[in-house]
């Protein structure tokens, strides 16, 4: 079988979307090479916590021992579920998460599988001998253009219901008649919270995969600022009048946390929404962020199930708690464009 | 909810006119009305129908009811028909109708382009004087507190809004279908005809004190009462609401 055919029939994963497959023209196996980024075709060799991949077109995939499927090469911080580095060992490495992406796991919840593992192939190369890269098909930089205002979603952790609070006040803001463009900042790359915001009715969908990244864990700063940037300036472009931002995991997470505390994000954002888990996390979150000079205008999240939680949430903080149906209110969804400066008249 | 949509056959570049019915829902009668201002105009006018059977509240947004969201939707439906209309609407609305179209207005000031409220029975007064759903003073449940967050949120960008207020000079009558309390009457006054007056003060003074200047405008209708067809025929009020010209923004 040539190398086309094996590549026409693996299955490439989500973070592969925006590459072009006719680049590829060779393999290598000098993984010790292999760099955050660079596609690495692998063969399924005992399934673990992952049983399907994630496919560009958006669907789920079974995968079975002997499949071969092409992933980037990638770090992994899922508190839920795996640590992993972007580190690939000839003799097998993990698939850390199922939207394609493959390094060696250092640590793992313990309610989970151990994750499934695959047996390098190869290193996708390019004509030239270059190894392939997310990178190498990341958006452009766009010029300087009216920036849309945006609104950042930051939660106490994995799984406190930020990306439902980014897709609801999505909704909402598009029943409020807004073009409103979606972006999850950090993470690590998968069509879940991608279709969510999609779904949801986002005019514009990214995340730093579109930069060039499979996970913004262990990047530097200066790079996931730089995507950022890029992801929202590419929304204006899109003719989207606001964005929702999401920036995965928790406050204390080490790109999270960086993110927060550089007085750039402050600038950046024009509204803060806090997704917590119930009322202490909320206060300890908002007296955090406080301490970053930021205070969110409203607390959502796990905590919005409860009216007693949420009591308890507003007393101490005094911000209001918003469940994910007020989020998806277009009447309240409003506020936030109002409050970000979008429909504001002429002062007399 | 229904709607007519009377696209003209020539159009222009105003914006379109939502004509929102009162209590006897004449969405019909009402769009006959408007039929020939909008082929004279080139305005698109839109005219949905609440029924009575799906909507017997509709007056305004309430825990029973999202009328607010329903005319969102319409609105939405209407500019991925005909894009060129896409933009913010010229709301028309008698009796019943204005009291949505106001509080419509207040809570998506960015789609309103332009108000003009015929004979309201009462009003949302944009300050703290009396009780949501009254005015914007804290109301008595926890819809009130969140609309009530959402309508101060909202406040300053709906008092750009050019307003036009229009009421019959003989429009004084307490009939049955005019809310009617103590407070209410203290408030706003007795009648319809009195409340567009306490409403465009308050508008105006609402404006004012946020250093915006006053865009209400209150019109009278000599010798006309409550009806909505007579103001339209003998008192040209489908002409008077195409031709209003104020600072549009």
């Amino acid at each position: 079988m040539t190398l086309s055919d094996t590549l026409d029939q693996a299955k490439w994963t989500f973070s592969t979307r925006r590459v072009d497959r006719a680049r590829v023209a060779a393999t290598d196996t000098n993984f010790a090479a292999a760099k955050p980024g660079d596609l690495i075709l692998a063969h399924v060799d005992k399934l673990g916590q992952h049983q399907r991949v994630q496919l560009p077109s958006g669907r789920p995939s079974l995968i079975f021992p002997g499949d071969a499927v092409v992933m980037a090469c990638g770090a992994r911080y899922a508190p839920d579920q795996f640590e992993g580095i972007a580190e690939i060992d000839p003799a097998g490495a993990d698939l850390l998460a199922g939207g394609g992406c493959i390094g060696r796991m250092v640590a793992r919840n313990s309610r989970i599988k151990p994750a499934t593992r695959l047996v390098p192939a190869g290193r996708l190369l390019d004509g030239g001998g270059r190894a392939v890269n997310l990178s190498q098909f990341a958006l452009s930089p766009r010029p300087a253009a009216p920036r849309p205002p945006v609104i950042g979603i930051l939660g106490t952790s994995m799984n406190s219901g930020k990306t439902l609070a980014t897709a609801r006040l999505v909704l909402g803001l598009r029943r409020a008649g807004f073009r409103v463009g979606a972006i999850k900042a950090t993470g690590t790359g998968a069509f879940g919270d991608f279709n969510e915001y999609s779904d949801s009715g986002a005019q514009y969908v990214g995340d730093f995969t579109d930069a060039g990244m499979v996970t913004t864990y262990l990047e530097p700063l200066d790079r996931i600022k730089a995507a950022t940037e890029t992801l929202i300036a590419e929304a204006g472009h899109r003719g989207c009048d606001i964005v929702v931002m999401e920036v995965a995991d928790g406050l204390l997470q080490r790109e999270t946390a960086a993110i927060i505390a550089d007085p750039w994000f402050a600038g950046l954002i024009s509204g803060l929404v806090f997704a917590c888990g119930d009322a202490v996390a909320a206060a300890g979150g908002v007296s955090h962020l406080s301490r970053l000079g930021l205070v969110p205008d409203a607390l959502t999240g796990l905590v919005s199930c409860s009216p007693m939680a949420s009591a308890e949430a507003q007393a101490a903080t005094g911000l209001t708690v918003l469940t994910k149906e007020d989020l998806s209110d277009p009447a309240e969804a409003t506020g936030f464009a109002l409050r970000a400066g979008l429909g504001r008249r002429e002062a007399a | 909810m229904s709607a007519r949509i009377i696209r003209p056959a020539a159009v222009s570049d105003a914006p379109p006119l939502v004509v929102l019915h009162g209590i006897s829902r004449n969405a019909g009668t009402l769009a006959r009305l408007f039929a020939s201002e909008a082929e004279r105009t080139g305005r698109t006018i839109i005219v949905p129908h609440f029924s009575s059977e799906k909507w017997p509240n509709f007056q305004r947004p309430s825990k029973a009811a999202r009328p607010d969201l329903a005319l969102l939707a319409l609105l939405d439906l209407v500019a991925a028909e005909y894009p060129d209309i896409s933009g913010p609407v010229d709301i028309f609305g008698h009796s019943g109708g204005a009291q949505l179209a106001h509080r419509l207005a207040m809570l998506y000031p960015h789609r309103v382009a332009a108000l003009h409220l015929a004979a309201a029975g009462w009003y949302c007064l944009p300050d703290d004087r009396m009780p949501y759903p009254f005015g914007l003073a804290p109301g008595k449940d926890a819809f009130s507190a969140k609309m009530l967050r959402q309508n101060n949120t909202a406040l300053r960008d709906f008092l750009h809004i050019p307003t036009w207020v229009y009421v019959g000079t003989e429009d004084v009558m307490r009939d049955d279908a005019l809310r009617k309390t103590p407070s209410l009457d203290a408030g706003q006054g007795l009648h319809r005809r009195a409340r567009a007056h306490t409403y465009v003060d308050v508008l105006n003074a609402a404006a004012s004190s946020a250093g915006i200047s006053p865009r209400a405008c209150l019109i009278e209708l000599t010798g006309c009462d409550h009806d909505v067809v007579r103001a339209i025929t003998q008192n040209n009020l489908a002409v008077r609401v195409l031709e209003a010209r104020g600072p549009r923004i």
